[in-house]
């Protein structure tokens, strides 16, 4: 039975995970009014770790990851190992839900954002070799890390309510949730 | 214990990673049928969703737009025949333009390169990698580094190719790099991107020599130099030409025919070159490609004549007389 359970979770976090890649990539860039978009696969993935632990978070990473890398021609395996990190770093901080409080998440998504796009920085100068750094961070960082917050403050509410109603329909037919 | 499990899965995840990142540093090839396996999937679902989106983006302007467009045809009917008339003038002058190129031994321009439409599917989301999604592949014959133009500028070089996509890294990427020449006096430069410079609109000009002919306005083309690029394509126009600190070497601004913003859908040029020289994969046409489906009542331009002319023609349309 337990078994059961992890594989439809997974392939749940699969297809949450794919529908918020194909909106980033081909949705999102068709609004010309926004001038960053924001990163939904990285909100999918801290809010999952923080809200079910270390394994989940390293899950919804590593399929995050994986997309993304499928994507981009650069070196296969970056990616993945961003986005596992990220999953498994906001899993340790399960413990600290509590309550409904957006604060914490919101610090989660900030921390989360900048080591992202720090670590991107740091492969980008490596890769290339030069680096406007000041000018990277305040035009490409920022605007990023606002718009992903502004998502962060309606999706992570969606994502704890939503699975908070199934964690209650499973638990109601007698199985255990881990 | 739930974190010590999940931790030693993290450190065989990241084992596995950094294998991979070796592995696709040294052979970059090994893992692009992992890529082409999942283009399978994803593509057809990105096609649909662009699609969908740019149709109720598309519906949007429209109805935005009607009531501007009935005022606008009239104005552009009494301008067809205005234009009909000038067309007819430019013909025997590009006549006269191809006999003078002929003394000159010049190439022909690369309006002659054959080409074939392509939309993109997908972009990149964030500001680092400038790279986005075609919507043709091997099946429609397209390879890797065939050059990608949009609205008459270069936009950027194909990365990599699957069966019904492709990847295609801009050339406002910072690890671009374009060799190219002023149209005007053929003196070399480096078109290099740069994300700052990209933000003020304008890519780099580096490496142009100190005795070289380079001035604000030019034209700039790729260069036969180039081992990707194919000689000729326009890339932009130079501005703020100065001299550089040491002396040796000037440098500027370019700033780019096409609009990296607003691209919706390209043309690849299906030649490709190699170092055995230009060679043509043998698809796509030569000449005036309607870029849209809408735009049936332009006119086309037909397939060249014998001796390399771009015949565009009016008059044999019956909707505009």
């Amino acid at each position: 039975m337990r078994i059961g359970i992890i594989i439809k979770r997974i392939i749940i976090y699969f297809l949450l995970i794919l529908a918020a890649f194909l909106m980033q990539t081909c949705v999102f860039p068709i609004l010309g009014f926004l001038s960053a978009i924001p990163n939904l696969i990285l909100i999918i993935t801290f809010s999952y770790g923080y809200i079910y632990g270390t394994m989940t978070g390293m899950i919804c990473g590593f399929f995050a990851g994986l997309l993304m890398d499928l994507f981009y021609p650069e070196a296969f395996g970056l990616f993945i190992l961003f986005y596992s990190y990220l999953g498994f770093f906001s899993g340790l901080f399960s413990k600290q839900l509590k309550n409904d409080s957006l604060i914490f998440p919101l610090i989660l998504c900030t921390v989360n954002e900048l080591v992202y796009n720090g670590a991107l920085l740091c492969y980008r100068f490596i890769a290339v070799g030069r680096m406007n750094i000041i000018y990277s961070i305040f035009k490409v960082i920022i605007p990023e890390l606002f718009f992903t917050l502004i998502i962060t403050i309606i999706a992570y509410r969606i994502l704890l309510n939503t699975n908070r109603k199934l964690d209650k329909i499973d638990n109601i037919r007698g199985k255990n949730v881990a | 214990m739930n974190n010590r499990f999940s931790k030693n899965i993290l450190i065989v995840v990241s084992i596995l990673c950094a294998f991979l990142i070796i592995i696709s540093y040294m052979q970059s090839s090994l893992l692009d049928p992992v890529r082409h396996y999942a283009g399978y999937i994803l593509t057809p679902i990105q096609s649909g969703i662009s699609t969908f989106g740019n149709a109720v983006a598309g519906d949007i302007e429209e109805n935005r737009h009607l009531h501007n467009v009935y005022k606008e045809n009239e104005q552009l009917t009494e301008r067809i025949s205005v234009l009909t008339e000038e067309n007819n003038r430019l013909r025997s002058e590009t006549q006269e333009l191809q006999r003078l190129r002929e003394l000159y031994k010049l190439d022909q321009t690369y309006m002659q390169y054959p080409k074939v439409a392509a939309r993109v599917i997908a972009r990149d989301s964030q500001k680092w990698f400038r790279v986005f999604r075609l919507d043709k592949g091997l099946a429609d014959g397209i390879q890797k580094d065939m050059n990608v133009i949009c609205s008459g500028g270069l936009v950027g070089i194909v990365t990599e190719v699957g069966a019904n996509y492709c990847t295609v890294r801009s050339i406002i990427d910072d690890e671009s790099n374009v060799y190219s020449e002023s149209q005007y006096s053929g003196d070399t430069c480096l078109v290099k991107g740069n994300i700052t410079s990209y933000e003020q609109g304008t890519l780099d000009i580096t490496n142009i020599s100190k005795d070289a002919v380079f001035n604000d306005g030019d034209a700039v083309v790729t260069s036969s130099l180039s081992t990707k690029f194919l000689p000729g394509i326009l890339i932009g126009y130079a501005s703020d030409i100065n001299i550089d600190s040491q002396h040796l070497t000037k440098s500027g601004k370019l700033i780019p025919v096409a609009d990296f913003e607003k691209i919706k859908e390209v043309l690849i040029i299906t030649t490709i070159k190699t170092d055995s020289g230009l060679v043509d994969t043998g698809v796509g046409e030569v000449g005036g490609i309607t870029e849209t489906e809408e735009a049936e009542d332009i006119p086309q331009g037909e397939k060249n004549t014998s001796d390399g002319e771009l015949d565009i023609d009016i008059s044999s349309e019956e909707e505009g007389t």
